[in-house]
């Protein structure tokens, strides 16, 4: 989870993640130059003494500030377009959850291995225990295997809510009368924590997401099913 | 960014904000680029008005110095960071197949060092 007045991404716990994360650095490096450049380009403009204001033609430096940034958007735009497409592969997850969207809480449905459907609703702060986060615990953790590909299908009973979980790069719209897809594997096993991520009435902030991701070894013994 | 270390991990060095949102310490190869460009602005602007005496355009040069030497070693540095980290994760799989491996009929030495001898 982020720590107070974080600013920065949470550390990765997927590949897509860790990539995101390399993405960022990248596109924050050009903006750091670009800005590098404007501030120095500003401070050209206050300091210097031309009061010539009868320029006309500038052909050269108006072929290099159209190509300049034509250029600067393809090196961003490449690695952007392949973490795209990578977050679309096809990677034969091995196990499917449904989760659906109400207001105020998250359904899950573990299908695969029975029937076991139950409601995420977050704590209350008067049900805390000690240890327990305020406004991002819940009664009810999606339990799921580490290092296994894993497939949720989001969707809502009533209004718009995204299903969002940072530190696993993962962000998807639960639209009613629409079954959306994402895919992920998680590289450690751990409690993460997300929220819902589209204004969905007046407890939006309050209808966390917690997942406990597990060794495969121990998932495969059943805890989950165990509620 | 993360929770605090745990003992036996490295620490997370105190973070470093150029402008305020570039963390060039806890940012792999920013550190490095930006040093590296900084030498090359010095050296690009200084070498341009050793031969020029041209205060203002030396200035430009090494700005434009800057953003050139740092933009190729942020590239180049990268680059290499990729490359090792696939190089990382193929001896991470490769570890883990062998751990899992040895000793049957899947471990690939075996069937390796069975072809040979043949």
């Amino acid at each position: 989870m982020a720590h107070a007045a974080q600013v920065g991404l949470q550390d990765a716990t997927s590949p897509i993640m860790e990539e995101l994360i390399i993405f960022h650095d990248h596109a924050l490096m050009i903006i750091f130059l670009i800005c590098f450049l404007v501030l120095y380009a500003l401070f050209l403009t206050l300091t210097t003494k031309l009061t010539n204001t009868s320029i006309s033609d500038a052909q050269e430096m108006e072929t290099v500030w159209t190509i300049l940034p034509a250029i600067i958007l393809v090196l961003i735009a490449l690695p952007s377009l392949r973490i795209l497409y990578m977050t679309d592969e096809v990677n034969d997850p091995s196990f499917t959850i449904k989760s659906i969207g109400h207001q105020w809480y998250w359904t899950y449905e573990y299908t695969d291995y029975g029937g076991l459907i139950f409601n995420s609703y977050m704590l209350p702060p008067l049900f805390l225990e000690p240890g327990d986060l305020r406004l991002l615990d819940v009664d009810n953790r999606v339990v799921l295997p580490v290092e296994a590909p894993v497939r949720m299908m989001i969707t809502s009973q009533d209004v718009l809510h995204s299903w969002a979980v940072p530190t696993l790069g993962l962000k998807t719209d639960a639209i009613p009368g629409r079954l959306n897809q994402t895919t992920f594997t998680a590289t450690r096993p751990g409690v993460y924590y997300g929220q819902c991520s589209e204004i969905c009435g007046a407890n939006h902030s309050f209808m966390p997401i917690v997942l406990e991701l597990i060794p495969l070894k121990i998932f495969e013994m059943g805890p989950v099913f165990t509620l | 960014m993360a929770a605090a270390p745990e003992p036996g991990e490295p620490e997370e060095r105190k973070s470093v904000k150029l402008l305020g949102f570039l963390d060039v310490e806890n940012t792999p190869c920013a550190r490095h680029s930006i040093l590296y460009g900084s030498l090359g602005s010095a050296v690009a602007g200084f070498g341009h008005f050793l031969f020029t005496s041209r205060i203002r355009r030396s200035c430009d040069v090494g700005v434009g110095g800057f953003i050139l030497v740092t933009l190729g070693c942020w590239f180049h540095c990268r680059y290499n960071y990729a490359k090792q980290r696939i190089q990382e994760r193929i001896a991470r799989e490769e570890i883990k197949k062998k751990i899992l491996y040895e000793g049957t009929h899947l471990d690939p030495e075996r069937k390796h060092n069975g072809s040979s001898s043949n």
